[in-house]
């Protein structure tokens, strides 16, 4: 036991027995194994997207629809009491699409039409909560409970990051705000500081305090910044504290830089007209989303290493009256800028090696609520992936025939995490962080399965 | 039909878990529990406290008291020799930084130096101690280990109107010095030993302060995620034990069971009564209606196990007290008081090096042992065994006084030792060899330079420029917030306090949601409020960099900064020695002096040249009289960059 205590010394401990966890800690580090891919893209559907009716065709749920549920099924546990309401048949109609024929519904026109032979469909996804916030959690960080750290806090103190001039972790929130379980969802817990997810938004001020306050000039901010370096150079070699103090020191360097470097980064205005109507910039309904999709390319593009961009306000997608018009609304913002995404990263020859990843906390029931809406359904659901060499044109797994569970194949929320560190070149299991006692990791305690089949 | 699929593979799971394989129900219903052995006890903290004889001292050698004896005779031990006594004027910031979490005030400064007599720094601890900042400091590093915050946490993060009263309480029992032992005991059973005393029901938020979620569909997993929480939180606060490994199965490296576990989650089991949507703010207990308590298999909150009763942790009860039996008379069970008896016992090898060993963390920057809430076999092994037992003993005989413990520290002649290289050859030789045979600093043969807090800085910023409002208590304050954050809050979560007066109370005040950290404190590694910290992590990130330089809060502070120095020190020099006592401790070198005049001049020629309206520059708040323009938007600037500078930041 001494031995293991000492040796957890230098690893655990490491943000304290150096004091300061310079910014160097997110200088890149090789990963455990070779990479399918260096970056990630998540685009987050908060609220839960419907998988029934969009990326899972059940033939059956039509057949009973208006149905009660069978009573086979067993026990159900929902958010809002809806297992004993009717079943609702799938809103839209799937079609077999591109040369793959993965079915995708029309809800998604610009997927479908684009995409279909690029993405890989994960239908048998589940969680265990039914409610949002505890799902959001699980999902970020692995556990229904607050407090653990996020998937990109890990993947960036796993993985370091390639441009130092920028955070390692950047989150596009949905401008209407109000995620449910909050900005934890991007939080570093017991990781350092540095592993937070930073919070990113197009326009004058990406980046909190990123830009020299309106009443100081640039060159009179150079002046102050060079006063305090001369500050601290002296008090460093006086202190006798010299590593400490110095990497301080590098921080303001790494902090100019990042104002200097992040308005740049943001101006989408640097893109051709093209590709703004590609992303969908050019139309009222898309251009949120799309400058945010467009906003993640120019992130991994300058060696940003994760990169969450989340849609929908407090409630998104979150369809318990009226999954038609809920979806309407959602799809119409997201399809054609996410559809674009997928397209731009494959024409510059990015999506080979980048993860793109869709999905929401949950997806929703087979049954009715309110008549035309859906409750929370964490039991079963579909995520897709793009890039990074997964199978494209190809669904995974299957839930039972009207949607509710996951029955072949599952996988489980940490099942698919594990995936995604391993197509990062990270093992699951090696990737940890000596806290309170324990080796914490992504996947919690339990042992997870990688989901070698969806690698081509 | 998917059921019969489901249940094939659970089943074999089953079988691949538990070792006994068919019948589930009959299986959960045994327990199957280890013995702790003699040899499981021989472990460092579970070994009893017995007062170890103090190091002898040749005459006239180094030291003030007897801890500096057990830090000498480790020191020699390694040829290694303490450093000298830090000046005056580093002595003054670091203790008062250190027991108030403010800056010294220039007065304080000169007094201190001017004082001749020996009891000088006694009267300046004495003085410290005795002032409200005391408990206003030490109480956020009790917070901290609270997992204190105001809110519910989860989607809706609603306010739990009284917690701050909590906050309040614990500010109070610090300054009056409430025993040690009382205050465990009111924490965790304040309505039992004083029923009908609000203050001491307050107390008892500490054990619910977690996340929570009101809303959740089943009352019996959010009961079932709430207890378990607060029991590991209690394991690792009071002892030092991570039992929370416990929950799913026995613990991997401690000698603690998954019943153990139980046992400890059973003193609370009736004390959290539970209503749908609202949010839980303290203990309560009927003792007619106590439920009963299980092991919950495999942390299931569905899967009831052996019904099991209150029972102290059996590795740390090597004097096998039991629970007192249940006296229906009683309003309550009693148990939660005998929980605390128990812990407060002296016989408990845990509970003081516990606190002893937090309360020496926080004036040195790292405990005797350096994983404060983790004593178990994967923790560390403290680096003065004999000095942590010494100092235990001396805790309970001083009656589990805490304000006596930390005089006792700062009055050491360890605690007053120079931070950085003396200025003779000899002094040069003693830091150099003390840094490489001891980089980490663990014998402490000098004393180690410390960056401030989130909430330190800001206050630091307020006191500096005139601003701090020192008033005491009260309901939270919510000074704004930049937009961006806002946004990402649900509507509404963010009330801005109009009053700014109000905004400039200390950073204990300010309001503690839990989805929504305040952004300097954030900045600066303020945990979030999920789980208890021991530690706070000091890291160097660039935002911290960007919110000290580009901030509203920075550049508003700057400008009342240089406004106040102003009104009395409008000519150069003099306002630039009141800017460096006030940020620093200390008056300017002449060096520095020239460094700044130049500063001064460059800002102001840069600002004529660039043609700069003046009503388009940072000026002082309030304007310094009759002082031209540019001059003072340059002053400003200056004060900007001394905020932003290391040695505002830095403790020495």
């Amino acid at each position: 036991m001494l031995a293991l205590a000492s040796m957890l010394n230098d690893d655990g401990y490491r943000s304290r027995a150096t004091a300061a966890a310079p910014a160097s800690d997110l200088a890149p580090k090789p990963p455990h194994f070779k990479p399918k891919a260096k970056r990630v893209i998540w685009l987050f559907m908060h609220g839960g997207p419907s998988h029934v009716d969009l990326f899972d065709p059940k033939p059956d749920l039509r057949k009973f629809a208006g149905k009660p549920l069978p009573e086979s099924f067993g026990a159900v546990m929902t958010r809002r009491a809806v297992a004993k309401n009717p079943l609702l048949g799938p809103i839209k109609p799937f079609q077999k699409r591109g040369e793959s024929g993965l079915e995708i519904s029309d809800f998604l026109p610009h997927i479908a039409e684009n995409c279909a032979d690029d993405i890989c469909v994960i239908r048998s996804m589940h969680g265990d909560s039914v409610n949002h916030p505890q799902s959001v959690y699980q999902l970020n960080t692995g556990s229904i409970l607050m407090g653990q750290p996020s998937v990109g806090s890990w993947v960036t103190y796993g993985l370091g990051t390639v441009n130092q001039n920028m955070p390692g972790f950047v989150v596009l929130p949905d401008p209407g705000g109000g995620l449910k379980g909050g900005p934890p969802a991007w939080g570093n817990a017991y990781l350092p500081a540095t592993y937070q997810g930073v919070t990113m938004r197009p326009g004058k001020t990406p980046i909190l305090d990123c830009q020299t306050p309106e009443n100081i000039s640039s060159g009179q901010q150079r002046g102050i910044l060079d006063l305090v370096n001369q500050m601290n150079q002296q008090h460093s070699i006086e202190s006798g504290n010299e590593d400490e103090l110095s990497a301080r020191i590098a921080a303001y360097e790494l902090a100019f830089r990042m104002q200097t470097a992040a308005p740049g980064l943001v101006d989408i205005n640097q893109e051709t007209q093209e590709t703004h109507r590609l992303y969908g910039i050019n139309q009222k309904e898309t251009r949120d989303f799309g400058t945010r999709c467009l906003l993640a390319r120019r992130m991994i593009e300058q060696g940003v290493r994760f990169v969450q961009v989340y849609s929908g306000n407090t409630n998104g997608w979150d369809a318990h009256k009226d999954v038609l018009d809920n979806h309407t609304e959602y799809c119409q913002k997201t399809d054609k800028p996410v559809a674009g995404l997928i397209q731009d990263l494959k024409r510059r020859g990015m999506l080979d090696d980048t993860l793109v990843i869709w999905g929401g906390e949950f997806g929703r029931m087979p049954m009715s609520e309110q008549g035309k809406g859906r409750d929370h359904n964490p039991w079963g659901f579909s995520y897709f992936l793009a890039g990074a060499s997964v199978k494209q044109g190809f669904s995974y797994g299957a839930t039972d025939p009207i949607g509710l569970r996951a029955a072949e194949d599952k996988v489980h929320v940490r099942d698919f995490h594990a995936t995604v560190l391993h197509l990062l070149g990270l093992n699951y299991e090696d990737l940890s962080y000596y806290h309170h006692g324990l080796e914490e990791r992504l996947t919690g305690p339990t042992e997870a399965r990688i989901v070698k089949e969806l690698f081509s | 039909m998917s059921q019969k699929k489901g249940f094939l593979p659970h089943f074999l799971m089953l079988m691949v878990f538990s070792s006994v394989g068919l019948g589930q129900e009959a299986d959960d219903s045994k327990l199957d529990e280890y013995e702790i052995t003699l040899s499981d006890r021989e472990h460092w903290s579970f070994q009893p406290i017995v007062r170890p004889s103090v190091p002898q001292n040749e005459q006239g050698e180094w030291g003030n008291n007897e801890i500096d004896r057990f830090i000498l005779a480790r020191l020699k031990s390694k040829g290694l020799q303490p450093q000298n006594e830090a000046s005056r004027r580093v002595l003054i910031r670091r203790l008062t930084f250190d027991l108030t979490g403010l800056p010294p005030k220039p007065e304080a400064i000169k007094a201190f130096i001017d004082d001749n007599s020996d009891d000088a720094f006694d009267r300046l601890v004495d003085r410290l101690l005795s002032s409200s900042d005391y408990g206003v400091h030490g109480a956020q590093a009790w917070l901290d280990l609270a997992r204190y915050a105001e809110t519910d946490g989860f989607e809706h993060d609603k306010v739990r109107a009284n917690a701050w009263r909590f906050r309040d309480w614990v500010v109070k029992a610090l300054n009056e010095d409430m025993p040690y032992d009382k205050f465990i005991t009111l924490q965790l059973a304040g309505d039992e030993v004083a029923p009908g005393d609000k203050s001491a029901l307050e107390a008892t938020y500490f054990c619910v302060a977690g996340p929570d979620m009101p809303d959740i569909n089943l009352i019996e997993e959010r009961r079932h995620n709430l207890l378990n929480e607060m029991t590991s939180t209690i394991g690792e606060v009071f002892l030092a034990l991570t039992i929370g490994c416990a929950q799913c199965h026995d613990h991997k490296f401690d000698p603690v069971s998954q019943a153990d576990f139980y046992r400890m989650r059973a003193f609370f089991e009736g004390s959290v009564k539970l209503v749908k949507n609202q949010s839980l703010q303290h203990l309560e207990e009927d003792n007619k209606k106590m439920p009963s308590s299980y092991l919950m298999v495999r942390g299931n909150f569905r899967r009831k196990g052996p019904e099991l009763e209150p029972q102290f942790l059996r590795i740390a009860n090597y004097w096998d007290a039991n629970v007192p039996i249940d006296s229906e008379d009683l309003p309550t069970t009693g148990r939660r008081t005998a929980l605390a008896k128990w812990l407060t016992n002296q016989k408990n090898p845990l509970t003081r090096r516990v606190i002893v060993n937090r309360i020496w963390q926080g004036h040195f920057g790292r405990g005797l042992s350096i994983s404060p809430s983790n004593f178990g076999y994967t923790g560390f092994e403290p680096s003065h065994p004999e000095l942590l037992d010494w100092l235990c003993s001396e805790f309970s005989e001083r009656n589990w006084s805490l304000k006596q413990l930390h005089r006792m520290i700062v009055l050491s002649a360890t605690y007053r030792q120079s931070s950085r290289p003396g200025e003779t050859n000899e002094e040069r030789e003693n830091w150099k060899k003390s840094m490489a045979d001891d980089h980490r600093n663990e014998l402490l043969g000098r004393f180690p330079q410390e960056r401030l807090t989130g909430e330190v800085i800001r206050d630091a910023l307020l006191s500096v420029s005139g601003s701090l409002n020192t008033e005491l208590g009260g309901p939270s304050v919510r000074p704004a917030l930049p937009v961006e954050l806002t946004t990402t809050l649900l509507k509404n979560q963010w009330k801005t306090t109009k009053d700014e007066a109000l905004c400039n109370k200390r950073s204990l005040y300010v309001f503690a949601r839990r989805n929504l950290r305040y952004p300097i404190f954030e900045a600066f590694d303020r945990p979030s409020a999920n789980a208890s910290c021991p530690q706070r992590h000091l890291s160097t990130t660039a935002p911290q960099s960007l919110l000290l330089l580009n901030s509203d809060l920075s550049l508003k502070l700057a400008r009342q900064f240089a406004g106040d120095v102003g009104r009395k020190n409008r000519e150069r020099i003099s306002f630039i020695s009141e800017c460096y006592l006030r940020a620093f401790s200390r008056l300017p070198t002449e060096t520095e002096l020239r460094l700044i005049n130049g500063f001064l001049d460059g800002q102001v020629a840069a600002l004529k040249k660039s043609g700069r309206s003046e009503d388009s520059l940072a000026i002082p708040l309030p304007a310094i009289e009759s002082l031209d323009k540019f001059e003072s938007a340059a002053r400003t600037d200056l004060c900007l960059a001394l905020i932003n500078s290391n040695e505002f930041v830095y403790v020495e």
